[in-house]
């Protein structure tokens, strides 16, 4: 349900308002169509392509949000930079007029506004979801730069546990449980279902309960919560660094646009 | 205190403070006035148990033992010598605050001048501060070579349960000193005249309770009135065998309205959450002041109106009060200004943190770790509780709250980190950091930070303002009614 309400607009309004632009955008690109020849660089064509480049340098000014909360809060600046940075790859398509261009520059433009776009769009997607499954699929709660910390408390507490254990108990920790918990085992399959792979890993030891000792049974059962403690962390760890890692795809190549338009702008100026 | 005395300094004359602090000898402590009080066959092991808490203090003449506007958890027996007694004017700014709350008097069209008053040996005082949860209301200060006995609250708790005749003279200070003025203070009694005022004041019954004490259980007859003067009262329904929180009551609250205006029986239970102390009026005095007026009755049918409407809403859906359940069993109820994290919505991006830092001049005064509730997270943020009792006790007094605000913050070139305020703060909100500088002692210089909701910044917390999600929020737990509509 929080899943669900997490991926809703949290602006109604500014999304219908971006609607609305995005369909007077393609009004406005459909009439001038119409009534003859489109030219990039001229009239219409022109006008797209000017609101492209000014969204993109809106968009590409985000990282300033920290200085510009006088003039409204982070999240504020957040909004304007989807939907501006949204709409201004709609623009700057527009601008084209819908035709794959020719030269080179022009050509590295439409790709990279494409990427960074869908990567945008999967930043949106992964900064919705990954922080209610998190919230929603695990108990625990923990800082991604904790978590090697945490890793080796939880190690120390099993070794201190398993003191006395009897010794079928005692290989399996230290040949197959052990290594497990001592390392970070970032899955991919978190972001599907962020308890995934745990009946699984806690099998072998479900197993072993059937036939050992009653003391090395309890045993057991903590080593159990120790290990769901860990299989947690494991997912915060894949899920945390994605939340943080997906930048490194859309924020460079980003940069790398800006340039681009910046010289684009120049050479149409110059030439 | 001036941030231009040095720290060192600083630190000494507290140190040197500290070496005068050894528990009260049980023998000197039995021969004074205040302990003869209590009854003489238990008052071995009375004195012992309280020892721990009372210390005798020397001062000089002209040395102030407090000081009027700070916190304090202590009554000062006076053992000999004489002490002077200086209550500023109405108007001085410091004067009649409830913790927290932003009540300042307006100022008098004449300007009044300063009470001045002697006190000599067997005289008390700092009990109404320490046991109404008031900042001190005079300072005092040694006339003549001063030798004081300091009792903490907890010896103070266990010498007024111990001896009745303490406890009266005590009641009968507050009663005659106190009382009034705190009465006008709550709005509902703005109105009555000062002959139903005076009466109210001698009826009046002064009554302490302990944590989880039931003072009014529900379906009894409801006979009192009661006006919360120190400490939380949580006010709770049964439902089906479960004790659903409703409200609670802070310091200037009041219950039993519903036996004034309908004679009906408690439709609540009320108990203390920690150790409360409490007015207690009679129903027919009370019937009798509120009299013909009609604002006053209006304003208690609202109130009544009001707490039976949440009361409905809370029997009709028992999860309507997890949330107050929840603040009442973690005691952010004494949270004026919570920090709380929307975990759903949080992308752990640390800006919050980053902000806090930039604004801190590089360190952050929070973690992004605390305990959770659902899907809220609370940080180890400063709650700025309405009862701050991390000012007491502060050697410097480094750590303050201006009157009228929220922030309780540390001044950090007075801090001279020895840590008081951190280990009495319940949430461990408060931390100590190095400040890379190393003592005369030769251990590393450490100053207490916390969160001051950042200060003089125009656009409020940067924690708030900086989070790209808006999943960092401040919500005050006086106001249960938008905690409702943000925990929703």
């Amino acid at each position: 349900m929080r899943i669900a309400a997490a991926f809703r607009p949290k602006q109604p309004r500014v999304f219908a308002a971006a609607l609305a632009v995005l369909v007077l955008l393609a009004a406005a690109h459909a009439i001038g169509l119409a009534r003859g020849r489109f030219d990039p660089g001229r009239g219409l064509g022109l006008a797209f392509g000017i609101l492209g480049a000014a969204g993109y340098v809106f968009a590409a000014a985000y990282s300033w949000r920290r200085r510009a909360a006088r003039v409204a809060p982070a999240r504020f600046w957040t909004q304007a930079h989807v939907y501006v940075g949204g709409l201004a790859a709609l623009a700057a398509l527009l601008h084209t007029g819908l035709a794959w261009p020719q030269g080179v520059i022009e050509t590295s433009l439409l790709l990279l506004t494409g990427w960074t776009t869908l990567t945008g769009v999967l930043g949106v997607a992964l900064q919705k979801g990954i922080p209610s499954r998190l919230t929603e699929g695990l108990r625990v709660e923990v800082l991604l730069e904790r978590i090697p910390e945490l890793r080796a408390r939880l190690v120390a507490a099993a070794d201190t546990r398993m003191e006395g254990a009897g010794e079928v108990l005692a290989r399996h920790y230290r040949q197959e449980l052990r290594p497990r918990l001592e390392r970070p085992l970032p899955a991919l399959a978190y972001l599907i279902e962020v308890r995934a792979g745990r009946d699984r890993a806690l099998e072998p030891l479900r197993r072993l309960s059937g036939f050992v000792a009653p003391p090395d049974k309890a045993r057991i059962d903590d080593l159990i919560g120790l290990q769901i403690e860990k299989l947690e962390l494991d997912a915060h760890l894949t899920l945390q660094r994605l939340l943080r890692g997906w930048l490194v795809l859309h924020a460079p190549p980003a940069g790398v646009l800006l340039g681009l338009v910046v010289f684009h702008v120049f050479t149409w100026l110059r030439y | 205190m001036s941030g231009a005395v040095p720290k060192e300094q600083l630190r000494q004359a507290y140190e040197a403070r500290l070496r005068l602090l050894v528990p009260a000898d049980a023998a000197e402590l039995a021969r004074l006035p205040l302990i003869e009080l209590v009854p003489e066959k238990i008052r071995a092991s009375v004195i012992g148990k309280i020892q721990r808490y009372a210390h005798f203090l020397d001062f000089a003449p002209g040395q102030v033992v407090v000081s009027a506007g700070e916190w304090s958890d202590s009554v000062y027996a006076i053992v000999r010598g004489a002490a002077v007694v200086q209550e500023p004017a109405p108007d001085a700014p410091w004067r009649a605050v409830v913790r927290g709350a932003p009540s300042v008097p307006a100022p008098p069209s004449k300007p009044v001048p300063p009470r001045v008053q002697t006190l000599g040996a067997g005289d008390l005082f700092g009990d109404r501060s320490a046991l109404s949860r008031f900042p001190v209301s005079a300072t005092v200060s040694a006339w003549t070579p001063l030798r004081v006995l300091r009792v903490r609250l907890p010896a103070l708790r266990m010498l007024t349960a111990v001896a009745p005749e303490l406890r009266k003279r005590l009641d009968q200070r507050y009663r005659e000193e106190t009382l009034a003025h705190q009465l006008r203070r709550v709005g509902l009694f703005a109105e009555v005249d000062e002959a139903a005022l005076q009466r109210l004041r001698e009826r009046a019954k002064l009554l302490s309770f302990s944590p989880g004490q039931i003072v009014a259980r529900e379906g009894t007859l409801a006979d009192s009135f009661y006006l919360v003067r120190g400490g939380y009262l949580k006010v709770s329904v049964d439902v089906g065998g479960a004790d659903l929180a409703v409200t609670y009551l802070r310091p200037g609250d009041f219950a039993g309205e519903t036996a004034i205006l309908l004679d009906e029986r408690w439709p609540f239970t009320l108990q203390a959450v920690e150790h409360a102390e409490l007015v207690r009026l009679e129903r027919e005095d009370m019937a009798a002041a509120v009299g013909d007026k009609p604002r006053l009755k209006d304003r208690l049918w609202q109130e009544a109106l009001a707490r039976l409407k949440t009361r409905g809403v809370v029997a009709r859906n028992p999860v309507a009060s997890e949330y107050l359940q929840m603040a009442i069993e973690t005691g952010l109820v004494h949270g004026e200004s919570v920090l709380l994290i929307d975990l759903t919505t949080c992308t752990r991006c640390d800006d919050c943190v980053q902000a806090c830092a930039d604004t801190h001049g590089g360190q952050p005064v929070f973690i992004r770790e605390g305990k959770r509730y659902r899907n809220w997270l609370v940080p180890t943020a400063c709650y700025q509780c309405t009862d701050p009792v991390c000012l007491v006790d502060c050697p410097t007094g480094a750590i303050r709250r201006a009157v009228s605000t929220l922030e309780v913050t540390i001044d950090a070139p007075t801090c001279i980190g020895c840590s008081n305020c951190a280990t009495r703060c319940p949430w461990n909100n408060i931390v100590m950091v190095e400040t890379g500088g190393v003592r005369k002692d030769g251990k590393p210089d450490e100053v207490a930070v916390k969160c001051d909701l950042c200060l003089g910044r125009a656009e409020g917390p940067a924690c708030v303002s900086a989070c790209p999600h808006g999943s960092a929020v401040r919500i005050s737990f006086k106001d249960m009614g938008a905690v409702r509509s943000v925990l929703r």
